[in-house]
């Protein structure tokens, strides 16, 4: 019901959206809000906050760019088949070496260490161009066809990129069900305790990492076909910077925040330049991100669902059960 | 020589000249300790005798400086505690280090899981899988099973205590270590600490470190007493009850004569 309830509107906006809002607003909330959730799945499982999903993103945009259809000259043209698979398997396999490298490391240190990584690679991307192309990177990057539509057209990518956050956001709510996603969890509250009980520390530390690693690869992928271009710059300090804002503005607490944060993100970021000059964008979204913080600690996410609270009716108590 | 003859002269525990130095200052030093199958241990000391710290290095949560320890005649002295724990060896801490937002029936299925494998698993735990149902029996038994479903961080701390012990008893440990299990608990509580404490199957050999004397002497059967990381008097409650020296470091100076 409650499902429904949100998706039925989803499923119906592009009748009621022209174009322009549908890529330049939904589409891009939806693509970032997969990233971002990749971040506070990460946050609120495992207890990390990770600055290097930007990275695990262009690890897989990067791929999709180089083997992929492009205007550089640079790379080995595959068919999308081989590519994103190959893509996301890149991702995740650079999730899990982050999660190798930062794993003894918890609060401040593992921000230090991932955006040490984030950082790193974004400088190795300026420099390398037998595979990144330097600081210009990808360009003319094109989704595939099918039939004579291409994926980049707005409403199949609209379409596509719902289909895959709401298959994002059911992947992270099963797995953290799952014996491995109980085992996060464990570490994230005590990790001390959790070798006590004869389970591996880094296992599960290695594994969550992982698997934000591929979240943030699919988000990389539709984010490469959605700007067509993969450059240093999706991988640089700006992007790192705006997952995180994004995570923080829709909470950490629950995943989900994630897709409202990029909504409220990608608004502020398309019609900022109404209301102030460009230049002074980062001013907007810093003095936003400063009253969600102090109003909504939380994150909106929170705020909505304790207005939910509070505005439904309180049910009658059930009376004391008498005990024998 | 029959195997069997031989098992029953191998100690469930066996430890020889155990020290653990912390920098400049030796926790414990030169401990030795035997422990038969099942057998009831109570271990007494001051504070700050070194019985936390002995524990530590029994279980594997920290390394031994000096001596060796076996587990049913294996030596482990250099195993870490989750393999130790597949040797049947189990413990509870003094300070509840509990997982505070998974449920109780989430924590004993991990504790099951640990032990029994397949906490790697990807695919969501089923409402039929069979560590499910062992979590649920094991809450019964530490008589939390009318808070299955709720989150630890919500629980009393007594409720934490006997979670604690629910934990230890996954999947039919041999050797249990018991680190003041009835620490903060209301007098209501302790005597069904006691129960469960009485309840275990007589072939599980229980190693408690107890403040509380009549916990500790009920339950017990040999006692072994702590003074400043050493050990100080070994025997069966009456014979440590007589003991002047005893009297003097430990009863003497925790009832304040």
């Amino acid at each position: 019901m409650k499902h429904a309830a949100i998706l039925t509107p989803l499923l119906l906006l592009p009748l009621m959206l022209n174009d322009f809002w549908l890529t330049q607003v939904a589409t891009r909330a939806l693509i970032l809000g997969v990233m971002a959730l990749s971040l506070s799945f990460l946050a609120t499982y495992l207890g990390v906050v990770s600055f290097a999903q930007a990275t695990l993103a262009g690890v897989a945009g990067y791929t999709i760019a180089y083997f992929g259809p492009n205007t550089v000259g640079v790379g080995t043209e595959l068919t999308f088949w081989l590519t994103v698979p190959l893509a996301l398997v890149l991702a995740t396999l650079s999730g899990a070496i982050v999660g190798l490298i930062a794993r003894r490391s918890r609060g401040i240190y593992a921000i230090m260490i991932t955006l040490a990584i984030g950082v790193a690679f974004f400088y190795f991307t300026r420099q390398n161009y037998t595979f990144f192309n330097g600081w210009t990177g990808f360009s003319g990057v094109r989704a595939p066809m099918i039939g004579d539509m291409s994926l980049r057209d707005p409403l199949p990518l609209y379409l596509l990129s719902l289909a895959i956050a709401v298959i994002a956001l059911v992947l992270v709510n099963s797995f953290v069900r799952s014996p491995l996603g109980l085992a996060i969890q464990a570490v994230r509250d005590a990790p001390g305790r959790v070798l006590a009980l004869g389970i591996s520390v880094t296992t599960p530390i290695v594994a969550a990492f992982a698997f934000s690693g591929f979240l943030a690869g699919t988000g990389g992928i539709l984010n490469a076909w959605y700007q067509e271009r993969v450059s240093s710059f999706s991988v640089g300090l700006g992007s790192i910077i705006d997952l995180l804002i994004i995570a923080v503005i829709g909470g950490l607490r629950h995943p989900s925040g994630a897709f409202v944060g990029a909504v409220v993100f990608v608004l502020l970021d398309t019609f900022a330049v109404d209301l102030i000059d460009r230049e002074r964008f980062n001013t907007l979204i810093g003095a936003v991100l400063l009253l969600i913080v102090i109003a909504a600690p939380n994150g909106l996410q929170q705020l909505v669902t304790d207005w939910g609270t509070r505005l439904r009716p309180t049910p009658p108590q059930p009376a004391p059960k008498t005990t024998n | 020589m029959p195997v069997s003859a031989a098992n029953t002269t191998v100690n469930a525990l066996e430890a020889q000249g155990i020290g653990k130095r912390f920098g400049g200052f030796w926790a414990v030093q030169d401990i030795t300790l035997s422990v038969r199958p099942g057998e009831r241990r109570a271990i007494l000391g001051p504070n700050g005798a070194g019985k936390t710290s002995l524990f530590n290095v029994l279980t594997g949560d920290l390394s031994a400086s000096t001596g060796s320890i076996t587990l049913f005649g294996k030596e482990v002295t250099r195993e870490p505690i989750n393999k130790r724990i597949r040797r049947g060896l189990r413990r509870t801490y003094q300070h509840a280090h509990l997982f505070n937002g998974l449920t109780v029936q989430e924590t004993l299925f991990l504790a099951v899981a640990g032990v029994r494998g397949g906490w790697g698993q990807i695919m969501p735990v089923r409402k039929a899988d069979a560590r499910m149902f062992e979590a649920e029996r094991l809450a019964h038994v530490a008589g939390v099973a009318d808070v299955l479903s709720r989150e630890v961080s919500e629980l009393s701390h007594g409720q934490r205590r006997q979670l604690e012990i629910g934990i230890a008893l996954a999947e039919n440990p041999k050797i249990l270590l018991l680190d003041e299990p009835a620490a903060g608990l209301s007098p209501a509580e302790r005597p069904k600490l006691s129960a469960l404490l009485m309840s275990l199957p007589k072939d599980v050999t229980v190693v408690l470190i107890e403040h509380d004397m009549d916990i500790a002497l009920q339950t017990s059967e040999s006692v072994s007493v702590l003074y400043n990381g050493r050990m100080l008097a070994e025997g069966a409650p009456d014979e440590i009850m007589r003991n002047e020296q005893v009297h003097e470091v430990y009863i003497g100076g925790a009832h304040g004569h």
